[in-house]
């Protein structure tokens, strides 16, 4: 064995540095990642060029454009198409979602790169997220950890296990058939989720609905409470015989509800209808109040109020429209008059649903209050005509609006341009990363989004972290660090039963890919299992496999390419990937060793 | 059916008229005594509002601002009296009082001077001359009464459906008109009538209950929802919140309550 030298100290202290910012987050995880790509070279442990090589990474360039490829999916709703299928199977129900998305992934990431699958579906969760109110941190992470099980499903699901028939070969063992681990990535899949799905109230942080994700913030959220939910009605065939035409605002003066949709017969669908809009027999509408009051209404006025929304079902959901507050700032033209004055439903078609004065809710008659700078009035409406109504400037939007103006028109585009990518890498097996840049420049040149959005839809966060850590893997293999550290273990652990070196063995595969890439520590790692399990008389082609299986078990901190990109998103801290990834990397490691003994018999 | 008042001078025979027209309806006949009902319902001594009834008006004026108090305490006695239909009331200025009602058949009934003084030497046993100074005296009174209190003079026609004048025409001819006329299709309930009287009785019995000491507030109500309008001042403002939350909890049937203060009082508030 190599002596220890002052390099492979070094590169030790770094790695313990690197752990320790992990989990104290003095800085955030990226800036640690940034740290070391400066500190490394200043150290002389890498070269100047391989400090930076992350950057042009294969693994790199792929996220960037698949993440590009995944905004352009959603920007033409053909995400939300995806996602209804698995909603519809799912129900509401939480668990269910997870589990739903979670084999769903896990499925196509057997076949494909997992951190391809994981950032196709990182829009289609944001939206599940959304229309279900289930925090997006407690969707990410069981869908992240499935997507990078799922890789252990067929022996080219990912890039450890591609590369172990390769590692194999110089030492003349037979190589492993497509799905010769199939039942152990299946296993290893569901104990993954039913984790998840048992302990999740325990492992995963406690999310809740964020200001960022869920558009509203938290007061506002309070408030929207208190006004109400949206309902869909409809009126009976004979609603206006006998009787006298009822119209939207006797419906908001009678019962403090607001009309916001409503049916002109035949077919036409108005929104935020103007107040003399009549409510004609047998048609739909869509309102907003509390639930009390919409039951008031519905009973004396002889409506049927629907269990759920049907026709206006695509016109609430948080991606068309929403309420936001406005308020009426000093000097504002709006100061001093009523809103029936301001007339915001005639001049941009949205509703106003309350004003906010002085800690007091003012739900009624609302149109002939003067407005007094500093009244905060909620306003709801599609993000289009709400859009409009703050470029007038004319109020102070306290919500940010991030209007996705959608482009359906172009979904055909965009899934044509992922088509494409998906057949470069499949059947013409040209790089990953060109494949999708190349569907990712697809999408902008036939506009599905443009270069801007496209830019804006990568999160810089996760490509740094990613390309941070590349060098310290680098460093960690060149110094001999790593080969070392392998060495000084299984010396140490000297001749033992082929089942408990087949755990170190999983052990150490599992710390490795921690810090360094799988596909190194891969590389590393299986010609010293195979010697040392051919001396403990243990079968040196499961030594292996356990090393093409464990390296994927990186769970346990934000290194691995899905748990870095779902990162950001999902909001998570080091400490909740520590607390549920412990739970999940020892169920990894009994299970594995669990079915290679009930598989292969070792 | 319908709501009738009848508006009358002493011996001018409307009390006959009234009770009359309630019998062969079948309607309540409903008089004065609704201010015994306000004295009950809002607990204040009997004598004080019929000692303002019958002395002259000025007497409110003693209290502070006992002119809205008084009307906004008889006006919800009356409305909640009327609020079940089918009523005929005779008595203080009804057509005013039930302002906003929209199925009521205004009458008022008149008659002779001369036939009026023979009624009245027969019963009080005093010569025409003194019955004379009596009535008109006793007229001037109710005039002076329902201008002082309500700003409308009650011998202008143009106040009314119907006057009858008793005197060829006879009182089972009044009774026959105004049965007729309370029969035809304008006067018949309609759902939104009996809605909206049950909205003025609301607002009315929440006006009665804050108008002392918050006299000037104008009260709408529809369907469960409460709007207390004010221009009042902020520190006025706060303590009608205050006596306005507590409302909320006391009165039945109210929905949600708001005070909207700086706002011009609407016309058809309370």
């Amino acid at each position: 064995m190599e002596p220890l030298t002052t390099e492979m100290i070094l590169v030790m202290i770094m790695i313990g540095v690197a752990i320790f910012l992990f989990i104290a987050e003095w800085v955030r995880v990226d800036v640690v990642a940034i740290l070391m790509m400066v500190a490394l070279p200043l150290l002389h442990l890498v070269t100047p060029k391989e400090a930076f090589v992350g950057f042009s990474s294969n693994a790199v360039i792929s996220i960037i454009a698949v993440i590009i490829i995944g905004a352009g999916l959603d920007k033409t709703g053909l995400i939300n198409r995806l996602v209804r299928p698995v909603l519809r199977v799912a129900g509401r129900s939480e668990s269910r979602v997870v589990i739903a998305i979670s084999l769903t992934v896990a499925g196509i990431s057997s076949f494909m790169q997992n951190i391809g699958a994981a950032a196709l579906f990182l829009p289609a969760i944001q939206r599940v997220s959304k229309m279900l109110k289930i925090p997006l941190s407690k969707l990410l992470m069981p869908v992240g950890f499935s997507a990078i099980l799922g890789g252990t499903i067929t022996l080219v699901g990912c890039s450890p296990l591609i590369l172990l028939n390769d590692l194999l070969e110089p030492f003349h063992l037979r190589p492993f058939h497509l799905f010769d681990v199939t039942p152990i990535g299946l296993a290893l899949v569901t104990s993954g989720i039913a984790c998840f799905i048992l302990f999740g109230r325990f492992i995963l942080p406690r999310g809740s609905m964020d200001s960022a994700e869920a558009g509203p913030a938290p007061e506002l959220r309070h408030a929207l409470e208190e006004l109400g939910e949206p309902y869909e009605l409809h009126t009976p065939a004979d609603f206006t015989h006998y009787r006298e035409p009822v119209v939207v605002e006797d419906l908001k003066r009678r019962y403090l509800v607001n009309v916001v949709g409503i049916i002109e017969p035949p077919d036409f669908k108005l929104l935020s209808p103007a107040p003399e809009a009549e409510v004609r027999s047998d048609i739909d509408f869509l309102v907003y109040g509390r639930e009390r009051d919409v039951r008031r209404m519905a009973e004396e006025e002889g409506m049927m109020l629907k269990d759920a929304l049907e026709v206006f079902k695509d016109d609430v959901s948080d991606t068309t429209s929403g309420t936001v507050e406005a308020v009426v700032a000093p000097r504002s033209p709006v100061a001093g008059k009523t809103l029936n004055q301001i007339n915001l439903q005639d001049r941009f078609r949205v509703t106003p649903l309350a004003i906010y004065r002085h800690g007091e809710t003012y739900r009624a008659e609302i149109g002939d209050l003067v407005l007094n700078v500093g009244d905060a009035i909620l306003i709801q409406g599609t993000w289009h005509r709400l859009k409009l109504l703050q470029e007038e400037r004319s109020l102070l939007f306290t919500t940010p609006i991030d209007v996705e103006l959608m482009r359906p028109e172009k979904a055909l585009w965009a899934g044509l341009w992922l088509a494409v990518a998906l057949t470069m890498i499949m059947i013409f097996k040209i790089q990953l990363s060109v494949s999708l840049m190349t569907g990712a420049l697809g999408m902008v040149v036939t506009r599905v989004l443009s270069i801007d959005e496209a830019y804006r839809a990568v999160d810089w966060r996760t490509i740094f972290l990613l390309a941070g850590l590349i060098p310290l893997g680098i460093a960690t293999e060149k110094t001999g660090t790593a080969a070392w550290i392998a060495h000084a273990v299984l010396n140490a652990i000297g001749t033992v039963q082929p089942i408990i070196l087949l755990t170190v063995i999983g052990i150490l595969s599992t710390v490795f890919t921690l810090v360094i890439s799988n596909v190194g520590a891969t590389v590393l790692l299986v010609p010293l299992v195979v010697n040392m399990a051919m001396a403990a008389h243990a079968d040196p082609r499961m030594a292996a496999l356990v090393v093409g299986l464990a390296t994927s078990n990186s769970f346990m901190l934000p290194t691995h390419q899905v748990n870095a990109l779902y990162m950001g998103p999902g909001r998570y801290r080091s400490v909740d990937f520590m607390k549920a990834g412990i739970v999940i990397s020892v169920v990894f490691i009994v299970v594995m060793i669990g079915m290679i003994y009930v598989v292969y018999g070792v | 059916m319908a709501i009738i008042t009848i508006s009358r001078g002493s011996y001018s025979k409307g009390k006959e008229v009234a009770e009359k027209v309630a019998e062969r309806l079948g309607y309540e006949c409903v008089s004065r005594d609704v201010l015994l009902d306000a004295s009950d319902r809002f607990h204040i001594p009997e004598v004080k509002l019929i000692r303002a009834i019958h002395d002259a008006p000025s007497i409110l004026d003693r209290f502070k601002h006992g002119k809205q108090i008084f009307i906004a305490y008889i006006r919800s006695a009356l409305m909640h009296r009327v609020a079940n239909d089918n009523v005929v009331y005779h008595g203080l200025a009804g057509h005013v009082l039930l302002t906003g009602v929209p199925n009521v058949l205004k009458v008022r009934i008149i008659a002779d001077m001369g036939d009026r003084i023979k009624a009245e030497v027969e019963r009080e046993v005093i010569n025409e001359e003194e019955a004379r100074v009596l009535l008109e005296k006793d007229d001037e009174e109710r005039r002076g009464w329902t201008k002082t209190l309500y700003g409308v003079d009650p011998w202008d026609s143009s106040l009314y459906d119907l006057v009858v004048h008793i005197s060829k025409l006879t009182v089972s001819d009044a009774v026959d008109f105004i049965c007729q006329a309370a029969t035809r299709d304008q006067f018949k309930t309609t759902e939104s009538h009996r809605r909206k009287m049950k909205n003025l009785e609301q607002a009315c019995q929440v006006k009665a209950a804050l108008v002392d000491p918050f006299f000037d507030v104008g009260v709408t109500a529809e369907s469960g929802n409460v709007l207390i309008f004010t221009e009042a001042g902020d520190r006025q403002v706060n303590k009608l919140k205050k006596k306005a939350k507590e409302l909320e909890k006391e009165i039945e049937g109210i929905n949600n309550l708001e005070v909207h203060a700086g706002v011009p009082i609407p016309q058809d508030a309370v």
